[in-house]
C-alpha cells in the first residue's frame, strides 16, 4: 500500500508536465502564427464631455484587438497594435490625427465614435496621407467631401433615420391601432450634426413616404440644464410618438423632467449608442426606465442562430470577450467599435497591405451579406468610402428592467416591445 | 397661460442653483481680483463627494452637506496654500494660467481616478414630485433651490455684519490700507477663496441628487455662472445673484416663448446688449476692480 502511493503521485506529476508543454506548446504555436506587429491609430475622445462613450469605444476596440491577436490570426499575419490619441474636441481631434501620423507613424487611424469629431479628425488625417477608418460618427458629411482615404463601416444618419421610420411606421403604428397616416410625431433633438442628420431624415421620410403628422421640431444643446420649458411645448403638442435624439445626460434629464411634468405619449424611439441607447439611462432609473426605444446594434434576446456561420462565430466570441473582460454585457458603444475594427481586419487580410489604392480595392471588393460581420453586418462600400446602409443591419431595443432587449425585427429576437402605448408613469414596471 | 406658474418655478429652481454658484465666483473675483476657472471643477469634487459618501457609507446627501461643510472649507482653504498663495502676487495672466491648470488637473484627476461613466444618486425620494399651484418639480430640486438659498443669504449677512466679513470688504476696498490697518490680507484671502469654494461646494452636494456626476459635471453650470458674474458686475454680490436669475429666466422662458435652440443665443446677446450700455455689468460700477464688494 506505501509503494502503491508513489505511481499514482509520479503519473500526476507527469501528466501534469505534459499537459503544461502541450498548453505552453499550444502558446507557442498561435504566437508563432503571427510574425511581427501592425500598428494603427486609435483616436477616442477619453477626456471631456464625451469621454464616458469615448473610453467604451476605445474598450470595445480593445477588446476586439485582443480576440483578433489571439483568436483570429492577427491582421495580414501580424499582430495587431494601437497608438492611442485622446479627441477631446475637433482641435484636439485634428492635431492628435496629425500627431498619430506623423510621430506615431500610423497608415490607418480608426476612431472617432462623435460626429462632432470625425470630420476635423479625418481631414487631418487625409492631410497626412493616412487612411482614415471611422467605426462610429454618423454625419453623413463623413464621406461626401471627395476624400478617398476616408471610410465608414458603420451606417450614416440617413439610415438611422429611415430605420426609425420603418419601425414606426411597420411596427409601433399597428399596435397602437393607427395607419401610419394618423401617427402624430415630435421631433427633438440634440443640435449636432448627429442629431441633425438623424432628425431630419426622419422628418422627410415620416412625411413624403408616410404622411405621417408632425407637430413639431425642437433642437437644444446637449449640456443644457432644464429642458422642462421643452416639455411643455411637447405637452400642448400632444403628440403620439416623440422621435427623440439625444447624447447621454440630457436624456436622463428629459425622462426625469418628463416624469415631473406628467408628459404623456405612446412610444419615444430614439436612435445610436448614445443618449437612451447608453448604458448611462439604465444606471441611473433600472426599471423607472422601462419603455423608450434605441436602434442599435442587437441586445439581449437577439437571435445569434439567424446570423450566417461566419458572423455567428465572431458575434459569440465577442460577447463573451466583453462578458469577461467588463463583467457586463455588451453595450452598443463595445459593438459599434469591434464591428468597425472587425471590417479592417477583413479588409487588411484581403489586402495584404496599408497601400492606399490597394487597400481602397480590396474595401470596395469586399462583398459580404448582411448577417456575416459582427452585430449581424454586411459589407460593401460604395465609391465614396460608405458601407451600405442597407447592409448595416440595425435592430431596434427596449429598455426593460434596466436591460436593453432586442425588440425588433421580430425574426431576429426572442423578445418582444411591451408598454405599447405607454401607460401612466407609475405602471411602467 | 397655464404654462406661465411652471415657467416661474423652473426660473426660479436653476436661477437659485446658478446664484449659489455665482455667488462664490463673485466673492473671490470681489475681495481677490482673480477669476478662478476650477470653480467648476470644485462643484465637481463636491458632487463626487456626496456621491461617495452615499455609495460606499450610505450617507444621504443632505447628511453629507452638514458632515462635509469643514471638509470642503478645509480643502478650499489647502488649495489655497497650494496653488493660488504662491501665486497671489503675481501678474493676472499667471493666476488664469494657474487656475486653468488646476481646472485641468482636477478634471484629468477625476478621470483617472472614478473613469468617465456618469454616477448616480438614487435617493429613496429621488422620484417625488411636488405640485403646487399648477407647477410641478423635483423635491431634491426643491430643496436644492432653499438650501442655496438660505446659503446665499448666510453669506450676505455674514459680509455684512460679521467681523471677518467686514474685514473681508474692507481688504477688497483697498487692500494697501487694509494692511496698513493690521489685518493680514494673506490670511483674507485663504479664508475668501475657502469661503468660495464652500459655496459652489454646497451647490456641487446640493446638485448631485438632482444631475449625475461625472468629471466634467461642473462646465455647464459654471459657464452660465461667468455670464451671470460678469453681467451683475465683477464683484457684486446683489449683481451676481439678480443675473442668475436673468440668465435662468431668458433661458426657460425664451426657450419656451421663442425656441430651445436659441437660448444660449438669448442670454449671450442679452449679456453683449447689457455689457455694450453698461460696461461694468447691471450692478458694477466703472472701475469696479477698484471697489469690490
Amino acid at each position: 500500500m506505501r509503494h502503491a502511493k508513489w505511481p499514482v503521485k509520479t503519473l500526476v506529476a507527469v501528466v501534469g508536465v505534459v499537459a503544461l508543454a502541450l498548453g505552453a506548446g499550444a502558446l507557442g504555436q498561435a504566437q508563432q502564427g503571427l510574425s511581427g506587429e501592425y500598428k494603427i491609430g486609435v483616436l477616442e475622445p477619453l477626456t471631456g464631455n464625451l469621454a464616458a462613450e469615448g473610453k467604451r469605444h476605445l474598450e470595445g476596440m480593445e477588446i476586439m484587438r485582443d480576440l483578433i491577436n489571439e483568436r483570429f490570426g492577427g491582421v495580414m499575419g501580424k499582430k495587431l497594435t494601437f497608438v492611442v490619441g485622446d479627441a477631446v474636441d475637433p482641435t484636439v481631434a485634428a492635431s492628435e490625427a496629425t500627431r498619430l501620423a506623423t510621430q506615431g507613424a500610423v497608415k490607418i487611424i480608426a476612431g472617432t465614435f462623435s460626429s462632432t469629431l470625425c470630420g476635423a479628425a479625418s481631414e487631418a488625417a487625409a492631410r497626412q496621407g493616412v487612411i482614415y477608418w471611422e467605426t462610429s460618427c454618423v454625419d453623413p458629411r463623413l464621406t461626401k467631401r471627395g476624400l478617398k482615404n476616408i471610410y465608414r463601416t458603420e451606417i450614416d444618419g440617413t439610415g438611422f433615420g429611415w430605420y426609425n421610420i420603418e419601425f414606426i411606421a411597420k411596427h409601433l403604428a399597428h399596435r397602437l391601432g393607427k395607419k401610419p397616416n394618423e401617427l402624430r410625431i415630435a421631433y427633438l433633438s440634440e443640435d449636432s450634426s448627429y442629431g441633425q442628420s438623424v432628425t431630419e431624415t426622419a422628418r422627410q421620410r415620416a412625411k413624403q413616404e408616410f404622411g405621417m403628422q408632425e407637430t413639431g421640431v425642437e433642437y437644444y444643446t446637449f449640456t443644457t440644464n432644464d429642458l422642462t420649458s421643452v416639455i411643455l411645448k411637447l405637452k400642448s403638442q400632444n403628440p403620439d410618438i416623440l422621435h427623440h435624439i439625444a447624447r447621454n445626460q440630457d436624456a436622463i434629464l428629459f425622462w426625469r423632467q418628463a416624469r415631473e411634468q406628467n408628459f404623456q405619449v405612446k412610444a419615444v424611439v430614439h436612435a445610436g449608442a448614445t443618449g437612451y441607447g447608453s448604458p448611462d439611462f439604465g444606471k441611473a432609473f433600472g426599471a423607472d426606465g422601462n419603455g423608450p426605444f434605441a436602434l442599435l446594434e442587437p441586445g439581449a434576446g437577439f437571435l445569434i442562430d439567424k446570423m450566417r456561420p461566419e458572423g455567428q462565430r465572431i458575434e459569440r466570441a465577442y460577447r463573451e470577450a466583453v462578458k469577461a473582460k467588463t463583467g457586463n454585457d455588451i453595450a452598443g458603444g463595445h459593438q459599434l467599435a469591434g464591428g468597425g475594427l472587425w471590417v479592417l481586419k477583413l479588409v487588411l487580410d484581403a489586402a495584404k497591405t496599408d497601400d492606399p489604392d490597394k487597400f481602397r480595392a480590396a474595401v470596395l471588393g469586399l462583398d459580404l451579406p448582411t448577417g456575416s460581420a459582427l452585430n449581424g453586418w454586411g459589407v460593401k462600400f460604395d465609391e465614396n468610402g460608405q458601407n451600405s446602409n442597407p447592409r448595416v443591419q440595425h435592430y431596434m431595443l427596449q429598455w426593460q428592467n434596466g436591460q436593453m432587449v432586442t425588440v425588433w425585427p421580430e425574426e431576429f429576437t426572442s423578445e418582444r416591445g411591451k408598454w405599447i402605448p405607454l401607460g401612466p408613469w407609475d405602471q411602467r414596471k | 397661460m397655464h404654462a406661465v406658474p411652471q415657467l416661474a418655478v423652473s426660473t426660479l429652481l436653476l436661477g437659485g442653483i446658478y446664484a449659489l454658484i455665482a455667488v462664490g465666483l463673485t466673492l473671490i473675483f470681489g475681495v481677490m481680483r482673480v477669476v478662478n476657472f476650477a470653480h467648476g471643477e470644485f462643484l465637481m469634487l463636491a458632487m463626487y463627494l456626496a456621491f461617495w459618501s452615499f455609495a460606499l457609507l450610505g450617507l444621504d446627501p443632505y447628511v453629507t452637506l452638514v458632515l462635509a461643510l469643514p471638509v470642503i472649507f478645509a480643502g478650499g482653504w489647502l488649495s489655497y496654500r497650494l496653488v493660488m498663495g504662491p501665486v497671489i502676487q503675481a501678474s493676472h495672466n499667471v493666476q488664469i494660467f494657474t487656475t486653468v491648470g488646476l481646472s485641468i488637473a482636477l478634471q484629468n484627476l477625476a478621470l483617472v481616478l472614478w473613469t468617465a461613466d456618469a454616477q448616480f444618486i438614487r435617493t429613496p425620494y429621488y422620484a417625488v414630485v411636488v405640485r403646487l399651484g399648477g407647477a410641478a418639480f423635483n423635491l431634491a430640486q426643491a430643496v436644492a433651490f432653499l438650501v442655496a438659498v438660505l446659503a446665499t443669504a448666510a453669506l450676505f449677512a455674514f459680509l455684512r455684519w460679521s467681523y471677518t466679513g467686514k474685514v473681508m470688504r474692507a481688504t477688497a476696498q483697498d487692500r494697501q490700507a487694509a494692511s496698513l490697518m493690521g489685518i493680514d490680507t494673506g490670511r483674507v484671502y485663504s479664508l475668501t477663496w475657502a469661503v468660495g469654494v464652500t459655496c459652489v461646494g454646497v451647490a456641487g452636494v446640493l446638485l448631485a441628487p438632482v444631475y449625475p456626476v461625472y468629471p466634467t459635471a461642473g462646465l455647464q453650470f459654471v459657464l452660465i455662472a461667468y455670464v451671470a458674474v460678469v453681467l451683475g458686475g465683477l464683484g457684486d454680490m446683489a449683481g451676481a445673484v439678480i443675473a442668475s436669475l436673468i440668465v435662468a429666466t431668458v433661458e426657460v422662458v425664451g426657450s419656451y416663448v421663442i425656441g430651445t435652440a436659441w437660448k444660449e443665443v438669448l442670454y449671450l446677446l442679452l449679456f453683449i446688449a447689457i455689457l455694450l450700455v453698461r460696461p461694468a455689468g447691471l450692478f458694477g460700477q466703472r472701475g469696479a476692480e477698484n471697489i469690490g464688494v
